[in-house]
């Protein structure tokens, strides 16, 4: 019994290590397990073995028995393994590069506007938006730009032929002519005009001059604005915007100042200069950034709301020049040519 | 404009001020320096005037001369090396001696030059500050006497702001104006030329009707004031040295006493002024009308000009002689000959001066002055001014008549306002009397003080003439803060209550749709919205592509307005390959313009493109993109603004010029607000275009409007937690008939044969075959049918049933085989 206990072992030991497949490894367990197996058939031998060799050979038994499972779990291990192994080929070299294109950019142009914005939601603003086709008096009559003032010439600004008709370009008067706004101040008279202040909103966009395209010019160009029409606006809570705007954009060492100016729709008017640490190309002490002031009076009253109740501020920059600074960009016309090694840059 | 540092000095003393200072002032005053030029000599010390008293070889160098110079008895004579030819012994110049700094801070010591010791040096002018002139020594004329420091001798030095006035305020087109500013910053007081007054001009002045006899204005709309002065018994001649250099320091050229006076007034006092020879007057008439068809005047830069009827022109009984207010003819001009001359001032309007300044194409100081507007109550004491600088330049007598034709109404304006109203504007408070003291120094004068309604101080501030920019109270503010100083305007924190307000739709759903389309690798995109007139007609429509024009465009390639975001992508991803750079996926949103019943539509537009790299080597390749993966993209866009495509897709038709028909597709229209075209672009335009190879793309657009509606928010459904029953079925149809029909058949009977019983859970085309057992021109669409129960598990025989009765609806209602 011994014997054959010892041979059956030594035999599944072998088999059981050359077991790659699982018909194999069924087989292989029937032939030894099975109700017909091997060890079955000397398991059922314990009968006619005398009674006191009865406890030695069952704990043999047992052994065995334990030996061939653990035999068996082993080789199943290694058929499991090996079907993985099957399943997901050989080791890969993972140093090799994606040949994936990617990552997707955003334009540096939406990135800064973007920043912008959440600067700006964070103290109450919100974004306005509005058409890029004007009518003359969103873009130059409400905003107190005189019918003879050089920024209407046609030398200046893009008009659409006298015929020109748009579906949803709402005019304010039945002779005005289309245009391709100058500036996104148009936003601010549509947001006027649909509703009593307060009013806070943050106005980017697309404007448009008529200009020789250049390093610093373009024919259309981005323009982000300010409106802020309350009771008791003043000049200090506007400095007290720029100074928020910009320490947040360039971090708490930056300061801004007031030079006076002049625009039609704000009284008083200033050009906005800003002074930072480690921006980039930055040769002068000051850079201007914008313009802004508080908004005039007639613009005001122009679109109902009484000027003697309320008071407000606006500020307007462009978004081009911006990224320029912030990233150190010396032509306007790369963010339009959408050169991928230029766009991959702000990624 | 230039002004002139040595010229303000005469109304304001400025001096030591830095350059710096009254650059900063000027520029804290509200205008822009552009350039600060200084000019003439800079303060030298230790440099004298010497004389080379003998000159030889240096012996260890050819090009170098060893001089002896005497400096005069302080410094006695010296030992210089020298570098320059251009000088002979017995010249003198000017010697800077060790312990001088020259410009650049080049300090000066006693040296050795090639071994031979030099006890200082002999200057250029350029080595002094005083010119460009570097080709050899500063060889000094007249002899000065020896040991003089030399900016006794040289000319004094000047410095010249060159300042953008900003448009509101004519007013600083003029040295006076500027002084007035800076006396303002610095609390100087201002001091005005001494004028005689119109009784002192005119005593004994004899009457001349021979030389004018007569004024007339016709065009009085456009020129409401008219002056004339007669001067008799000029000598026309170059202009004493010290008006000479005030023109020359702000870059105008001297050409004589008469014409120079007129300039220097007109950059004094800002008023442009004209002298005519009164002898070339024809009928000693002074006409002011508007030019007759035909006629034309030669003006003083030589050319021809062609008048219209629009013209306002200065005649005498004849012809015109001055194209008012901007050029004057060389018919009548003041020369060496001329000894009558009558001076004008007036007063044109702007908006004339401006239309015939831009219809000639002729510009000048006087156009530039009366187009941003000139003060008429000014106009007098300038006149008086230019003659009373004339009879002293140019000898003469003034004679009779006056002429003053037109006349002005008085000039009375007047602002209420009180110190409250300031302090409430700022946000903080300037104290009244620093307002009081500021308002004043810009010669607004407070008139009335009494009290407010509210017991506070009030003010009645009168405006002067030449400041026609102010007219409300909020005008007095600015000027307050500006003499102020807005860097002094104190800092404080941002606040004010949040507004409860969302962003515009539009910004939201264009940020969301390129936040998905930059999500799936595409690099977002910024194009011009102005397109080539062919470029734009390769893709809109006939009708559309002529509207689009602008009416004046500026460049040929940049005339009309964009109908697609496609063309800029496509465009860019040339750039991008005849660059080399490798480029698959992009994508843009912005505005494009399109048509609806005749009119135009501003519509938002988010688009992208998916190309293959023809070019591509990467060791691992991927399956190229396909119309698919385009209108997975354009559905998931469209789903952002709430729109399902799918029900809506259609080919486009055959022949589209800008989509490769059979593999292209649209869907909605903007009759109803939105459109979406999607697929593989027409592969023969972009290969006109320099693109290659399959390019798909997809274009979504829809009117803003449209993106207003608000989101509604989802309702949950509970779902089935019972096992599903699948059943599969395919179906031969012909090749034509679209997969989307075959769907939509086999939802209506499913969904009739389910009833309510329980529920078809979903439905897949898994499968689409061509080939081999079926008929030709048919294709077999396989679907997987999903049922499902929300109570029970379904039992085969129901779904049996269903399925069953599906299969017999498609067969006897639509004709479709079954494919065992």
């Amino acid at each position: 019994m011994e014997s054959l206990l010892s041979a059956l072992q030594e035999k599944a030991q072998a088999d059981l290590a050359a077991i790659r497949t699982r018909p194999e490894l069924e087989a292989a367990k029937a032939r030894l397990v099975g109700p017909n197996g091997e060890l079955t058939a000397l398991m059922k031998q314990m009968g006619s073995v005398p009674k006191e060799q009865r406890p030695a050979l069952g704990k043999r038994i047992n052994e065995a028995k334990a030996l061939v499972q653990a035999l068996l779990d082993a080789a199943l291990q290694r058929v499991v393994d090996g079907e993985i192994a099957a399943q997901v080929g050989p080791a890969i070299d993972v140093s090799l590069p994606s040949p994936d294109a990617g990552p997707g950019t955003f334009h540096p142009l939406t990135q800064v506007r973007e920043e912008m914005c959440r600067i700006l939601r964070k103290v109450g603003f919100t974004v306005a938006d509005g058409p890029e086709v004007e009518t003359e008096y969103y873009c130059f009559d409400a905003l107190n730009t005189p019918a003879d003032h050089p920024a209407r010439d046609a030398q200046d600004t893009f008009y659409l032929p006298r015929d020109a008709a748009f579906a949803n370009v709402s005019k304010h008067r039945a002779d005005e002519r289309y245009l391709l706004r100058t500036h996104t101040s148009s936003v601010q008279i549509r947001t006027l005009l649909k509703g009593p202040p307060p009013i806070r909103i943050v106005s980017p966009g697309r404007v448009y001059r008529r200009d020789t395209t250049d390093a610093t010019h373009s024919a259309n160009f981005h323009q982000l604005e300010c409106l802020y029409v309350d009771r008791n606006v003043t000049v200090r809570d506007l400095k007290a915007l720029l100074d928020y705007i910009f320490t947040s954009l360039l971090g708490k060492d930056t300061k801004t100042r007031f030079r006076p100016h002049y625009f039609g729709y704000t009284e008083p008017s200033f050009e906005v200069d800003l002074s930072a640490r480690h921006l980039p190309k930055v040769n002068k002490e000051w850079i201007e950034i914008g313009g802004c002031g508080m908004v005039d009076p007639i613009v005001l009253d122009g679109v109902g709301h009484d000027s003697r109740v309320w008071s407000g501020y606006a500020f307007g920059m462009g978004l081009e020049r911006l990224a320029m600074l912030l990233y150190g960009i010396d032509d306007i016309r790369y963010f339009y040519q959408n050169d991928l090694r230029f766009l991959r840059q702000f990624a | 404009m230039k002004v002139s540092r040595n010229w303000l000095q005469s109304y304001v003393n400025l001096a030591g001020r830095s350059s710096d200072e009254i650059s900063r002032a000027i520029t804290f005053l509200g205008f822009e320096v552009e350039s600060v030029h200084t000019t003439g000599a800079p303060a030298l010390s230790s440099v004298f005037v010497g004389e080379v008293l003998t000159r030889d070889r240096h012996p260890n160098a050819d090009k170098l001369s060893v001089c002896t110079v005497d400096v005069g008895p302080a410094h006695g004579v010296k030992t210089i090396v020298c570098g320059a030819q251009n000088y002979k012994v017995g010249d003198r110049v000017p010697v800077a001696l060790p312990g001088a700094v020259l410009p650049g801070d080049f300090v000066i010591k006693q040296s050795k030059i090639r071994g031979h010791a030099s006890d200082g040096m002999m200057c250029s002018g350029r080595e002094l500050g005083v010119g460009e002139d570097h080709s050899g020594l500063l060889v000094l004329s007249d002899r000065p006497e020896l040991g003089r420091p030399i900016n006794e001798v040289l000319p004094a030095g000047d410095v010249v702001f060159d300042i953008e006035i900003t448009p509101n305020r004519p007013d600083c087109l003029s040295h006076l104006g500027i002084a007035r500013e800076l006396a303002a910053w610095f609390r100087e007081p201002l001091r005005y030329p001494s004028v005689p007054d119109e009784g002192a001009l005119f005593a004994g002045a004899p009457a001349r009707p021979d030389l004018l006899g007569s004024v007339r204005v016709d065009a009085a709309e456009d020129c409401p004031l008219y002056q004339a002065t007669i001067i008799t018994g000029v000598r026309v001649g170059p202009s004493p040295a010290w008006l000479q250099e005030r023109l020359t320091a702000v870059g105008l050229r001297p050409i004589n006493n008469v014409v120079d006076v007129g300039n220097f007034v007109m950059l004094e006092y800002g008023q442009p002024l004209h002298a005519f020879d009164a002898r070339k007057l024809g009928g000693a008439e002074i006409v002011v009308r508007r030019a007759a068809a035909g006629e034309s005047l030669v003006t003083l830069d030589t050319k021809e000009r062609a008048l219209s009827a629009e013209t306002l022109v200065i005649a005498d009984q004849q012809r015109p002689v001055v194209i008012a207010g901007i050029m004057g003819g060389s018919n009548s001009g003041v020369d060496e000959s001329t000894t009558d001359l009558v001076l004008e001032a007036a007063y044109f309007r702007r908006q004339g001066i401006r239309a015939t300044s831009r219809r000639l194409g002729l510009a000048s100081d006087s156009s530039y002055r009366y187009e941003r507007g000139v003060d008429p109550h000014s106009l007098a004491e300038a006149s008086r001014r230019a003659v009373a600088l004339i009879l002293e330049t140019a000898g003469g007598k003034v004679a009779g008549p006056a002429y003053r034709v037109g006349g002005d109404k008085p000039w009375l304006r007047e602002i209420v306002v009180t110190p409250a109203y300031i302090n409430e504007r700022l946000g903080f408070t300037i104290p009244s009397s620093d307002m009081r003291s500021a308002l004043e120094s810009l010669e607004l004068r407070i008139v009335r003080e009494d009290r407010a309604e509210d017991g506070g101080e009030r003010w009645t501030v009168r405006v002067p003439s030449w400041r026609d920019d102010l007219d409300r109270p909020i005008d007095l503010v600015e000027e307050v803060l500006r003499i102020f100083g807005t860097e002094r305007i104190p800092a404080t924190t941002v606040t004010g209550p949040g507004l409860a307000e969302d962003d515009d739709p539009v910004v939201e759903y264009q940020r969301r749709a390129l936040r998905f389309l930059v999500g799936q690798d595409c690099h977002e995109c910024v194009n011009y919205t102005l397109r080539s007139a062919t470029e734009v007609a390769g893709t809109a429509s006939e009708s559309l592509a002529p509207r689009l024009a602008l009416a004046n465009p500026f460049v040929e390639d940049q005339s009309h307005l964009r109908p697609t975001l496609i063309d800029g992508l496509v465009e860019t991803l040339r750039l991008n390959r005849a660059r080399g750079v490798s480029v698959t996926r992009l994508a843009e949103a912005g505005r494009v313009f399109r048509e609806r019943d005749g009119q135009l539509l501003e519509c938002v537009a988010v688009s992208f493109v998916l190309a293959e790299d023809p070019d591509s080597r990467t060791w691992l390749r991927r399956s190229a993109p396909d119309f698919y993966a385009a209108r997975h993209l354009i559905e998931a866009v469209a789903s952002f603004a709430g729109l399902d495509l799918a029900r809506q897709i259609r080919p486009v038709a055959e022949g589209d010029r800008s989509w490769q028909s059979g593999h292209a597709a649209s869907a909605g229209d903007l009759a109803h607000g939105w459109s979406a075209s999607f697929g593989l672009l027409n592969v023969a335009s972009l290969k006109t275009r320099d693109v290659t190879g399959r390019v798909y793309a997809g274009e979504f657009v829809i009117l803003p409007a449209n993106l207003a509606a608000p989101a509604t928010r989802s309702r949950y459904r509970p779902f089935a937690l019972f096992p599903a029953a699948l059943r599969d079925v395919a179906l031969v149809v012909e090749e034509t008939v679209p997969a989307a029909d075959v769907r939509k058949a086999m939802t209506k009977a499913a969904r009739a044969a389910v009833g309510t019983a329980f529920a078809l859970e979903s439905m897949e085309i898994f499968d689409v075959y061509r080939g081999e057992g079926l008929p030709a021109g048919h294709k077999s669409l396989a679907f997987s049918l999903v049922f499902r129960a929300e109570d029970r598990t379904l039992t085969d025989e129901e779904v049996n049933r269903v399925f069953t009765a599906v299969q017999d609806a498609l067969v006897s209602g639509h004709g479709y085989t079954l494919r065992k």
